[in-house]
């Protein structure tokens, strides 16, 4: 026993800020939720239209949740809880494999595993340390709710369904990470399994049975398959039931219990799914630093495209749905512009506004990411084999930033056609089909800032590329996309690359926003370039 | 003779750690260049400099004439090398990424270059369709082997290309290496921090420590500044006449036995006086590089102290050092 609680301290130890800010982002945002929704919609006959409004619209459900009535805390958990829970999963896949397969790939288990700890008490601390993260989380959770004012009981029921939930993607995570040799595979699928359960629930509440007043949703079969749906029927503050949540955490256990017959019959390091081979020799357009770059980067430059692509299709659907079940009531309109917080005249446009703007935080994400993957070759010390070849300092820069910005750039096309499809197939005919081109091109220069900021960074404190990357990227979210909805100074509010993205409507569009951001990321990018020749190349 | 590498009073700072303290390093053209030192001593930052990866604090360097830091690009299509700490793409193959290397230098891709990989590959007993991330140690290092060795070039860089390797391993690089120099007229820098690797290559070698050169020349020169042991049998020798000689140091009884150190050179200069005193049981220790090494490594190696601690006391002195740059 001393053993595993060694082991486990050191597991606290190793995720106390990680995990901290996991659990309070979470807990605070269950808090921001009750805020907003009586900030925005204070009185019940609001809350009853937009929820006749959202049940009539099955995608909007699947953002949301099972209808449960117009109370302000069913209101509340039907707004935020499926979201709350994809949080919670996320946490815990990202935790069970940091704890298991990369330690196995680092070769750090290795290390442990010949100590007196043995191979069992390196799973039992991580299970420990999860399970008391859940706790914690649902704590969090239900404080939260509280915090805001809702009923203590349905907080509690809430918060642990929350933790429930998270307990179930800790049991996936694990169960993951003895599949694959990788901890970045075991990361991929377990996150998009978390992704997948949220859909699951999203497409069963969306085709789910609406009651004749329109204040309440019964899901369909598929949310039953989807720990966060197994979550969202504690129906807490209406329900309180606590029997759903059987369902995750024997899952949870279910999967603990294959981890541990796959575990006692492999060696460490070893997985159930042998990665694939490699090639003998490379493909005649692997050469030169861009073609390393685009090698080093389809993957994930392909999800940023489908990311973008999905949330395009997201955006033609809830437009058309809105507008064929509502003909664009006025005082609908004015609710929805307040729930999602954007300008616009017709639904359409205000719809394209709202999810482009996700969709230009989602190609902002790559241009970091384009830089911060240049970062990483450095530290890991690939970057020496390139620079020892006759490959000059700006080239090299100048090529993951080329594809930094023909990503920035796919990503926005791909979510414009996703957009542009999604309304010409539901028969749209308003100018706003067209405005997603101009909407999607009036992204690219904030986008662009984020592609050019990181890049000096890392030419001239290139141990802050990554933590800057990142921090930058969050702060301008904050301020530019929710800085408004919670009242910040516009002075504050400015600061944010986001704030400047031209809005395009069909009363004239100002561009000059957009010119300027596209001028200082140029002025930018050209200081990186100029610059980097002086620079030496390490890991440090 | 030409030079292809030079360094003049070269000065490398990280901070307050000086890791090149006035660096003077000569190699001449088509030489096997041996850099030896304890870990930490500053080859790699020298090798570093020179690649034009790190830039240097003062002093000034050259490599076939020009200057590394400015000239780099320039250099690096003449220029092959092995990094000091080899880490290669987790998701990239060691074919793609040889593949990718060498055409980064400008080597084509036509039938020779495949046949000299193939050659490669087999002599190193390499698998080249692994992906990085489940290569060990020794594989990423035949990674960075096989790429330097793949294209022809004029000057090699190589920083320890043999950690990892084993002896059958390291005997096929040897065997490269010293095919490189003799068929192509290649020059070879070669950092380690064993000697028995270099003894066996190097034409001349360069002994670093603490950032400077502290010793030089070809092996057989080195080996002249050693001295030579020599010990006998005790009996009833009067030592008096010995003691008296300037040629002899550190004259002392143990065991039995008298020994002493003498001047490699100076030893036949010795022998007759050895002679006359009837002396039994002589025993002449030819002069160990090793030692003469391990005396630029530790702090006060004496030259004729007693063989154990030989052994043992520079190993943990140099395992210390290793613990200290670890990091
Ligand atoms: N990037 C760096 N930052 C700080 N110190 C360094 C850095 N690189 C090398 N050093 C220090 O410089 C000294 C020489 O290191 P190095 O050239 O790597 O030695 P060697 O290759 O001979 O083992 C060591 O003391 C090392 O700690
Ligand atoms: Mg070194």
């Amino acid at each position: 026993m001393p053993t595993v609680w060694v082991l486990y301290r050191q597991r606290l130890r190793r995720d106390r800020w990680q995990l901290l800010s996991w659990v309070l982002s979470i807990g605070v945002l269950a808090w921001f939720a009750v805020e907003a929704i009586t900030k925005t919609f204070g009185d019940e006959a609001s809350r009853a239209q937009v929820l006749k409004l959202a049940t009539a619209t099955p995608a909007i459900l699947v953002l949301r949740g099972l209808a449960r009535g117009p109370g302000l805390d069913s209101f509340t958990f039907f707004e935020i809880f499926t979201f709350l829970a994809l949080l919670a999963g996320f946490m815990n896949t990202f935790m069970a494999v940091r704890h298991t397969r990369a330690e196995e790939e680092s070769g750090r288990a290795e290390l442990v595993s010949a100590t007196a700890a043995g191979r069992w008490a390196p799973f039992a601390a991580t299970v420990l340390h999860g399970i008391v993260a859940n706790l914690v989380l649902a704590a969090a959770v239900a404080l939260g709710f509280m915090g805001g004012g809702l009923a203590p009981a349905g907080s509690v029921v809430a918060g642990l369904a929350t933790g429930a939930v998270g307990l179930a993607f800790l049991g996936v995570g694990l169960l993951a990470a003895e599949f694959f040799s990788t901890s970045r595979a075991a990361n991929g699928i377990s996150a998009t399994l978390v992704m997948v359960a949220y859909l699951l629930r999203g497409f069963g509440d969306a085709t789910g049975s609406v009651s004749p007043d329109g204040m309440t949703v019964t899901a369909a079969w598929p949310s039953w398959i989807s720990p966060i749906g197994w979550g969202q029927q504690t129906f807490a503050y209406t329900g309180n039931q606590l029997w759903p949540l059987l369902l995750p955490v024997g899952l949870a256990t279910v999967c603990g219990a294959v981890v541990v017959l796959i575990m006692s019959r492999r060696d460490v390091g070893a997985s159930i799914l042998v990665g694939r081979r490699g090639r003998w020799e490379a493909r005649p357009w692997l050469r030169g630093p861009f073609a390393l770059a685009w090698r080093l980067q389809q993957g994930s430059i392909i999800g940023w495209c489908a990311g973008g692509f999905a949330t395009g299709l997201i955006t033609g659907s809830l437009g058309s749905a809105i507008q064929s079940t509502l003909n664009s009531n006025a005082s609908i309109t004015a609710a929805l512009r307040e729930m999602i917080q954007a300008q616009g005249t017709s639904m359409t446009q205000l719809l394209v506004a709202a999810l482009f703007e996700i969709a230009g935080v989602l190609a902002a994400a790559c241009g970091v990411q384009a830089i911060l993957r240049m970062r990483q070759e450095e530290a890991a010390g690939t970057a020496e084999f390139v620079l020892s070849e006759p490959v000059g300092r700006v080239r090299w820069l100048g090529s993951f930033m080329g594809l930094g910005a023909i990503s920035v750039v796919l990503v926005m096309a791909f979510t414009a056609l996703g957009a542009w499809l999604s309304l010409v197939a539901s028969g749209d005919t308003s100018t706003a089909v067209g405005d997603v081109w101009a909407t999607g091109v009036a992204q690219l220069p904030a986008a662009l800032i984020y592609l050019a900021v990181p890049a000096v960074v890392f030419v001239v404190w290139p141990r802050a590329t990554i933590p800057a990357g990142w921090a930058l990227l969050g702060i301008g979210v904050v301020l530019g996309v929710y800085g408004g909805m919670v009242g910040l100074d516009q002075k504050i509010v400015d600061l944010s690359p986001f704030t400047h993205t031209p809005v395009v409507t069909d009363t004239g569009t100002d561009w000059s926003g957009g010119f300027w951001m596209l001028g200082i990321a140029a002025v930018i990018a050209v200081i990186a370039l100029v610059t980097v020749p002086r620079r030496e190349v390490g890991t440090a | 003779m030409d030079t292809v590498i030079q360094t003049t009073d070269l000065h490398k700072s990280f901070g307050p750690v000086k890791a090149l303290d006035g660096l003077d390093l000569e190699v001449h053209a088509g030489e096997i260049h041996g850099f030896l030192g304890p870990n930490g001593a500053g080859k790699s930052t020298t090798l570093r400099i020179l690649l034009g990866l790190a830039r240097a604090s003062s002093g000034s360097a050259s490599v076939l004439g020009k200057d590394p830091w400015g000239d780099a690009v320039e250099l690096h299509r003449r220029v092959a090398s092995v990094p000091g700490d080899v880490s290669i793409w987790p998701n990239l193959s060691g074919g793609e990424a040889i593949d990718l290397i060498s055409r980064l230098r400008g080597g084509v891709d036509d039938a020779a270059y495949r046949e000299r990989k193939q050659q490669l590959c087999e002599l190193f007993d390499f698998d080249p369709s692994k992906k990085g991330r489940a290569y060990s140690k020794g594989n990423r290092q035949k990674v960075a082997l096989i790429a330097a060795l793949v294209t022809p070039a004029e000057v090699y860089l190589l920083d320890e290309p043999t950690s990892g390797l084993d002896p059958l391993m390291e005997a096929v690089f040897t065997r490269e290496v010293r095919r490189l120099s003799r068929e192509n007229g290649a020059s070879v820098l070669l950092s380690s921090h064993i000697l028995s690797e270099v003894e066996q290559l190097a034409d001349r070698v360069s002994i670093i420590r603490s950032g400077r050169i502290v010793d030089g020349g070809t092996l057989d020169s080195l080996r002249h500044l050693t001295r030579t042991e020599i010990s006998f049998a005790q009996d009833s020798v009067d030592t008096t006449a010995l003691a008296a000689l300037s040629q002899i140091h550190d004259l002392a009884v143990a065991e039995g036995r008298i020994k002493f150190g003498v001047d490699s050179d100076r030893v036949h200069e010795v022998l007759p006086l050895l002679g006359s005193l009837g002396v039994k049981g002589l025993l002449v220790a030819p002069p160990s590089l090793e030692e003469l090494f391990l005396r630029h490594y530790g702090d006060q190696v004496a030259p004729a102290a007693p063989e154990p601690t030989h052994d043992g006391a520079p190993h943990r002195r140099r395992h210390r050092t290793v613990a200290k740059t670890g990091a």
